[in-house]
Order: structure tokens, then sequence, then C-alpha cells
């Protein structure tokens, strides 16, 4: 098996016009948004599409197909003979949810029989009744989930959700123009690097990682434990510390060089890494942060039986060796390493702490604590304001 | 008694226009004027629980004092870009649309062509391109450098240490590049009216470049000066792209904060109530640009 290695100025290209697309849908989807009265019901754009299964996901989160050399996408197509419509138009978990917000609340399916979503979505997904419980008696391949990573705490009883992928947010730089290795969160604040650092737009890595810094429990956030963590980040926010705030688009930055450091993704940065050897990825001492993205099956799904063959076959070992081998975070899957050592292709990912992170690593990292409604509206408030000036 | 034919044409006569008006206007009440009359109850409203659709009618008009407490230095900022890119852009025009019109001689529709061309593009992906030409390494600082202006521009605030992307002067470049058609056409539309003869008669009588440009030219272009600010100020005060590409965290427009509002925030109600307050103001702006004249002396292209 060899890695794909996909053309990095297509895929730059393509994950920030991904981006993009998803602010110039704004206005048209304010106007649907708004135009609907108090009570009025929601436009449907769900509806069975002829007996196909349907994935919304991330962008480039997948191996993708080359020439001679089908994707899983294709491949699971010919394996199976289902029709399967996989959609990368999950660009930030947020907008995501207000897309399919109209129709879960009216009670209407949507188009997705799986969507991958970030844990602290899906257990929103969960307490809203909005996601239907995993076929998994259908799913026998799901006993390759790593231990670590059962009954967890967004889905104790692992009923709603199975892993996508896992990974690590932690500080990403470019040595070259730090000049010096990095260590701390501090290094993030260091005036030297004035206007060429950011952060990331996903609330719960960026307010984890300076909460974890100023040695505050994130296992159980609470309001008054992070202000001093929202005070710092608005101040270098207005004195222009920080460059931007970014969901994967900090990519191309890092790349073009406008950034010297920021806070990214472990799987991210191991790829750009291929291209840009002075590229570095760092778990904090005082913390990094895990998170996990899950499939998840929306309310009145048409196609269980399908889902639950996809989800099936990408839990086989060889297939989600393949998947990993491209992304490059964490698979959820127990197996994937030895499968990747055997291959002189990818041996070298299996050595890859990012993607096999070792005990002590492990120790450092963190899950971001359950906010309730109330308390999370407050903090996503606070947070648009930093971010948004 | 039966109609006389003649009064049968005159009553059709007076329904034509209405016929022909009747496509646009049904698609104008049912698309915009509806809608946006929605967003006045619901700017009024609370929404019930977080995550739910359902909003109750409070009257609350606390949400209009919150959101202009909350976002007010933000559309002051909009407006000011719009203006400030709209002043650049007519810098720009001027010039372009003489040239055009008193000296294109025979390639005029094609220079008029030129200028157009870029809008065939997507504004996303001119505004995805611009990052790259604006980027720390990337080539028009290359330039500023090596032409030694660095220090100099940062004095004047238009680098940011040394910085072009991420700075309010990115923001209103990426505008300036989408808003300049809209002021090149409707000027030259407008010189088009301007007599070649009178900057003859300007030049007999002694009068130089500039005192021609500023006596007859600048006069008589002005129609079209008013079409082109109303055209370009307006979108570019509601841009959306250019500030969240363009623009760093303390760059964003009012747009921005009516995604934000929307989408991050699930407050439709506050959202209406800025989107509202952006409307009023420049639909304000439009009725002080056509103040004392009719849309007709505006030579729309």
């Amino acid at each position: 098996m060899s890695m794909p290695v996909s053309p990095r100025g297509r895929r730059a290209f393509l994950r920030r016009l991904a981006g993009g697309a998803a602010g110039a849908v704004v206005l048209p989807s304010l106007l649907q948004a708004c135009g609907r009265g108090p009570g009025g019901s929601a436009t449907s754009g769900g509806g069975d599409r002829g007996g196909e299964l349907v994935i919304s996901s991330f962008p480039l989160y997948i191996d993708p197909g080359q020439p001679g050399a089908p994707g899983s996408v294709e491949r699971f197509r010919k394996d199976t003979g289902i029709n399967l419509r996989y959609v990368e138009d999950v660009n930030d978990v947020r907008q995501f949810f207000a897309r399919i917000r109209p129709q879960l609340a009216s009670g209407q399916p949507l188009a997705q029989d799986l969507v991958v979503l970030t844990s602290w979505m899906a257990e929103r997904l969960i307490r809203l009744g909005w996601v239907e419980p995993l076929p998994l008696a259908e799913v026998p391949n799901a006993r390759h989930l790593i231990p670590s990573l059962r009954n967890p705490s967004w889905d104790l009883q692992q009923r709603f959700s199975l892993p996508w992928q896992t990974g690590i947010a932690g500080i990403a730089y470019n040595i070259k123009a730090t000049g010096r290795e990095l260590r701390s969160i501090d290094d993030l604040f260091d005036p030297k690097l004035k206007g060429r650092v950011s952060a990331l737009l996903e609330m719960r890595d960026t307010m984890g990682l300076l909460m974890l810094a100023d040695g505050k429990d994130i296992s159980m956030p609470t309001w008054e434990a992070a202000q001093p963590s929202f005070d710092r980040l608005e101040k270098a926010r207005r004195d222009g510390q920080i460059r931007r705030f970014t969901g994967n688009d900090y990519q191309n930055d890092l790349l073009a060089g406008n950034l010297a450091a920021c806070i990214g993704w472990s799987g991210d940065v191991a790829q750009l890494a291929l291209e840009q050897p002075d590229l570095r990825f760092l778990v904090p001492e005082s913390g990094g942060m895990l998170w996990a993205d899950l499939m998840l099956m929306p309310k009145g799904a048409r196609h269980r039986q399908e889902a639950a063959q996809w989800m099936n076959w990408v839990y086989e070992p060889v297939e989600a060796a393949r998947i990993a081998a491209a992304v490059q975070y964490i698979s959820p899957v127990q197996g994937v390493r030895e499968i990747l050592a055997k291959d002189p292709a990818t041996a070298a990912l299996a050595r890859n702490p990012l993607m096999f992170p070792d005990a002590a690593t492990r120790q450092r990292l963190h899950i971001f604590g359950p906010l309730d409604d109330q308390e999370e509206a407050r903090w996503e408030e606070r947070f648009a304001q930093i971010t948004e000036g | 008694m039966p109609r006389s034919p003649r009064a049968e044409a005159d009553r059709r006569r007076r329904w034509w226009p209405w016929l022909l008006l009747a496509p646009g206007l049904i698609w104008l009440i049912g698309l915009y004027v509806l809608p946006l009359l929605g967003l006045v109850p619901l700017s009024l409203s609370e929404p019930v629980s977080r995550f739910g659709l359902e909003t109750v009618f409070r009257g609350r008009v606390g949400n209009y004092a919150e959101v202009l407490q909350a976002y007010g230095p933000i559309l002051v900022r909009s407006f000011g870009f719009a203006l400030i890119a709209t002043a650049l852009g007519l810098v720009l025009a001027y010039p372009l649309a003489f040239a055009i019109r008193f000296h294109g001689g025979r390639w005029k529709s094609l220079l008029v062509g030129l200028v157009v061309l870029p809008s065939l593009t997507s504004y996303l992906v001119r505004a995805i391109a611009f990052t790259s030409l604006l980027g720390d390494s990337g080539p028009v600082l290359n330039l500023v450098a090596s032409l030694g202006l660095t220090g100099w521009l940062d004095g004047l605030g238009v680098l940011r240490d040394g910085r072009l992307l991420n700075t309010p002067t990115a923001v209103i470049l990426g505008l300036t590049n989408n808003l300049l058609p809209f002021l090149v056409l409707p000027l030259v539309v407008a010189m088009e009216r301007i007599d070649p003869r009178l900057l003859e008669v300007a030049d007999d009588l002694h009068a130089g470049p500039l005192r021609s440009f500023t006596q007859v030219v600048w006069p008589l272009s002005l129609p079209g000066l008013g079409a082109g600010i109303l055209l370009s100020l307006i979108p570019a005060a509601g841009d959306v792209v250019n500030p969240k590409f363009l623009g760093g965290p303390n760059d964003r427009m009012i747009a921005n904060a009516i995604e934000t509002l929307l989408l991050v925030q699930l407050q439709a109600p506050r959202a209406a109530a800025l989107t509202l307050v952006l409307m009023a103001l420049i639909t304000l702006a439009v009725l002080l640009q056509l103040r004392g004249r009719g849309v007709d002396d505006l030579p729309l292209p």
C-alpha cells in the first residue's frame, strides 16, 4: 500500500475555497433563516435521493482517489454496490449546525444518512434528540475501536456515535520563522512573533489550551476559571499579536510564511511537514487538547442498513489504515499501526508520534468537559466578540 | 351598448405597462419586500429556546439598543472602509474613464470589456488570489521592500509591522478592486455625453489640462459620479468576503458580525435587528445621494 500524497497547492486552495464558500452562502442562508416568521416552517432540502447513501464530512478527510488508485469512496461503491454520495461540506461545525437545524428542529429528515461532527456537537445533538441510535449490531468491526475511546463522556453508552478520527490541538510552528524551539502557550504571546500568530475558531481547542496554560482544570470548565484566558486572548487580538482566527485555513498561511506559529491540529501539520520540513508540532508542557470527530446518524435517516455497511467497512483495519495514511490523524481503529508498519512505504507513519502518541504524550492530553446550554451560550458570545472584533 | 374600438385600445394601452412590470414586481415583492418585512417582527422577538426555531414576538426594542451598542463601532468601520475604498476607486476610475472616452478610439469597446473582465471571475476567488499577492513574502511587499518604502508606509499606517495581509489596507484594496468597474462604467457613460469640442474650446481658451478637467469634465461627469458612488458604496459597506480573507480580527465588517450572530450565536432576532439597521443606513445613503434629482439623471450603464 502506498501513501497517497496529494498536490499541496491544490489541497490548500481547496481548503480555503471551502472556507470561502461557507462565507459566500451567508447571505442566502441569512434570508432563509430570517425570512421564516415566528413559528414558520423550514424549507426542506432533504428527501430520499433515490436509494443513495449520503454522508457529510469535513473537506479532505479521507483518502482521495487517484488515477489507477481509487480512493475509499470509490472502492466502497465497488465492493458493496451501494450508491454512496460522500459530500465534503462540513467546514465549520457551528455553521453546519445552523444549516441542519431548521429541518431537525421541525422533525424533518436530512438528506444525509451520516454526518461527521466534533464530539461536543455530537453531545448537543444527542441531548436534543436529533440523532438516531446507530445500528451497531450490524457493525461487527466496531469491536476494533480502541479501548480509550469506548464509552466516552459525550456518549456514555456508546449508542449514538462511532469515532471517525481523533487528533490533537496544539502549537504548530515554523522553526525558521520563530528562530527557536517553542515550549509553551506563552510563546504564542512573545512580542517577537507579533502579527504572525493565529488561533483556532474552534473555541474549545483555543480556550482549552489557554486554560491549561493557566493551570485550570478543563474537564470541568467554569466561566470564572475561563476569564483570565478570555482576557488574555482579547488583549492579544487588540494588540495585533494575533493575526487571524482560523478554521483549517491556517495551513495556507503557515506554508506561505504569513504565520510563524499557530494553534493547529496534529494531522494537518503531519501532512504539511512532508512539504515544509521546518514545520513542527508541539504538545505544550501544560497540556494539549484531545478531540474526536464522530459519525452520527441524523434523526429520520433512511439508509440505516447501508450506513451500517459503511461504518463496518471503514472499521476494517486495512481500510482504516489507508484512510489514516492519507489524513494522518489518530485512527480510532486497532491494528492500523501494525498494518502501516508492515509496508515500507508507510512504515515511517507507524513511528509518527502524532498518529500514535506514546504514553507520556497521552498523559498530557485533555478533553474539554461539557458546558450546559446557558454556559455555552455565554462562552460563545464572549469568544465571538473576541474573534469577530 | 358596444364599446368603441378606440376606448378598448385605450384600456389595453393602460394595462400594458403593468403587464410589462409584473414579472419584476412579483419578483421584487415576493423575494425582497416580503422577506424584508418579515425581519421586522423577528427583530423585535426573542428566541424561545437556544436551538429551537420558534421565536416569540415581545416588541423587544432592546434588541436594537443591544446590537447598536455591541456593533456600533463595526458599523462605523464598515462605512469608513467603504468610503475610503470608493474614494480610492474614484482616483483610479477618473483617469481610466477619461482615457477610454477621449483616447480609446476604436479600442473603446475592448477597453471597457477589459475593465469588466475581472468581474467575470468569482469575487471569492479574487479575494483568495489577493491573499497570495499581499502575503508577507508576496510580490507586493517584495516590491515595496525593494523600493525601500516599508518603513515609510509603516509610519503612515498603511502597513502594520511591515505586513499588508490581514490589515485594514488589504481589506480596502480588495474592496476597491471589486468596485472599480461599477465606478468606471457610469463615468464612461457620463463622459460619452460630453461633447469633445468643449475640450477643444477649453484648450483654445488656454485652459491647462487640470483646469479643463475641473471646469469641463468634472461638472459634466457629476451624474456619473453619483451613479458610481451609489453602485459601489452600498455593496462595499455590506461586503463579507474581503474582511474575512484579507482582514484580521480587528478589521471585521458588519456583514461578518451578522453572519456570526446568525450562524454561530444562533441569535436570529439580533441578527435581524442588525440587518435592518444596516438596511436603514444604506437607504439613507441612497436618499441623500438622490436628493434633488431623479434616477433618470443618473447615467446607469
